[in-house]
């Protein structure tokens, strides 16, 4: 299995080099979508884990190794990112100097939006998120081995204020990846908007490998069909909360009509852009919400995985109608399969490699009995 | 001084949940239908031991919530668009993103009350009779109601499997 993942990795490379010698913009609004793409799904498990610190989420304890590993992927998004700094010229126009010393706005915005403040304050935010990852898992890890429960103390006193300077990192960085993309436009909310598609995508993929790991026997007879329902009912609490976000931006920005909020939403929903946002409209929220509504729905292992990877692919089709108006009309061709392809590849592959090397279940977690008998 | 009263049913008293569940089980093997629990807070497992099915009360705030839905977005596009078009702002007389806040709201409002009412329907509430079973019922006691109607019900039976289950108190319901 592994050769395949490394297969697909050395496929989406290919995909990426070629691409950047043929198109070099739409290879690289390829690989910043896919960048955040992925790298939302893997700092949702780091997400996850603080935020069930700091509830005292027991019923999450025995599945907590899953989103623990999804963090594996941080370290190479960090990789990743780098490479992306080189790539800055072709998406981002406030990185031409000629543009932004003909352009006031932009000139006004240069305390912000200039290279050196920008790499700097990415770096330094995956300096915080990688730094409080490895010392959470390390102290879960070290559990194993001591049982001591001061470490769960110590753990939930990391996460509180972590969950407030990750609401503050988060929303910079997808101003700094996403918004930046049309440099005049802005919108407060579109922090919270990221967000919400990052938890709801993130339950996706936690239902994923939780299920993948129960079938393999890992989590057998540890995860029952009251965990999955817990997951699915955040996926489903997300899937609203992403409409709810997502039409109070469209909302005030159609409502206040104004010439420097509009320009972004009428680039992506006239034109051959319309079927898009409707297909955002309705498989991000309508079919879902409908499909996750009822009891059994959320409780059935295959109906769920199934969900699942739907929410995957419309978040995945959320950032490309982020990422993708910028370039021209929307297109999928081998370019964009091959590098999606590639970053699941690598995704796959370190979050994996997280699980191969530690112990399925935390063992001696003091709040696992609890989460093992855990019911409804 | 026999005033020939009928029974109607047997009320055994628990101090907690553990022999209440017992004696549920016991009623479950009799293959009684018609049991009722009195507990101050949800106990895990009863339901099923007493045959309760899952309740109806989510379809009713579906179909509610549907009807506030499309009701509360008709009732705009009826009032804005056909009836009296306005000129709002310069919009659009028929202007859907003005109208979902308010059917969002119509969609909340209804599925609650209909939830509420919904409620109190499925659940016979308000109820003055229960608590005369027992003054306890709605404190600290647990108890199991075993009606007279039930198929096989046997006074000396019942009361004996309510003893051994742990029952501190049994009363006759006349």
């Amino acid at each position: 299995m592994h050769f395949f993942y490394l297969g697909l990795t050395a496929l989406g490379a290919a995909a990426f080099f070629v691409g950047l010698g043929q198109d070099a913009g739409r290879a690289w609004h390829n690989y910043l979508l896919n960048y955040f793409f992925w790298f939302s799904l893997s700092i949702s498990g780091l997400f996850f884990i603080a935020l069930s610190y700091v509830t005292t989420s027991q019923w999450a304890s025995p599945l907590k190794r899953v989103p623990e590993a999804l963090t594996g992927f941080l370290p190479v998004a960090f990789v990743l990112l780098l490479i992306l700094f080189a790539g800055s010229h072709h998406l981002y126009e406030w990185t031409h100097h000629e543009a932004v010393a003909g352009d006031p706005l932009l000139s006004g915005k240069r305390g912000y939006l200039n290279m050196p403040f920008f790499v700097i304050r990415n770096l330094l935010f995956f300096v915080l998120w990688i730094g409080v990852a490895f010392y959470l898992i390390r102290n879960s890890l070290r559990q194993d081995r001591t049982g001591a429960v001061e470490l769960t103390f110590k753990n939930k006193k990391v996460s509180a204020p972590f969950l407030v300077l990750f609401g503050i990192t988060f929303t910079l960085a997808s101003f700094d990846l996403l918004m930046s993309l049309e440099p005049h436009w802005f919108s407060t909310i579109f922090g919270v908007y990221c967000f919400a598609g990052l938890f709801e995508s993130g339950m996706a993929i936690t239902i994923l490998f939780v299920l993948a790991l129960r079938r393999q026997g890992a989590l057998r007879g540890v995860i029952n069909e009251n965990h999955l329902h817990d997951l699915g009912k955040l996926m489903f609490a997300f899937c609203v909360f992403w409409a709810y976000i997502a039409f109070s931006q469209y909302m005030l920005i159609w409502y206040g009509n104004l010439p420097e909020e509009t320009p972004y939403m009428i680039r992506r929903t006239e034109g051959s852009w319309t079927p898009v946002a409707l297909a955002l409209l309705f498989g991000k929220f309508i079919v879902p919400f409908f499909l996750l509504l009822s009891r059994w729905a959320k409780r059935n292992e295959f109906f769920l995985a199934l969900v699942a990877v739907w929410v995957l692919v419309f978040q995945y089709l959320d950032i490309y109608w982020i990422v993708f108006p910028t370039v021209g009309a929307p297109a999928f061709g081998w370019m964009e399969l091959g590098i999606l392809l590639g970053f699941l590849g690598l995704f796959v592959l370190s979050v994996t490699a997280v699980l191969q090397r530690i112990p399925p279940v935390a063992r001696r977690d003091p709040w696992l009995e609890e989460g093992l008998s855990y019911h409804q | 001084m026999n005033l020939s009263s009928k029974l109607l049913g047997i009320v055994a008293v628990f101090k907690d949940p553990y022999h209440l569940l017992r004696a549920a089980g016991e009623a479950q093997r009799r293959q009684f239908k018609h049991c009722d629990a009195f507990t101050p807070y949800p106990v895990h497992g009863l339901d099923k031991l007493l045959g309760i099915k899952r309740s109806l009360i989510p379809w009713v705030t579906l179909v509610f919530g549907l009807a506030g839905c499309l009701g509360g977005l008709g009732l705009q596009i009826w009032t804005s668009a056909v009836a009296w078009p306005l000129n709002i702002g310069g919009k659009p007389f028929l202007s859907i993103p003005a109208f979902i806040p308010i059917t969002f709201e119509c969609t909340v409002l209804l599925g609650g009350l209909a939830t509420f009412a919904a409620l109190l329907m499925f659940c016979r509430l308000p109820n003055y009779h229960t608590r005369a079973l027992d003054k306890e019922i709605t404190n600290d006691a647990f108890a199991l109601y075993i009606s007279a109607k039930e198929e096989g019900f046997r006074e000396g039976d019942v009361r004996e499997f309510l003893e051994k289950s742990g029952a501190y108190e049994i009363k006759m319901v006349e």
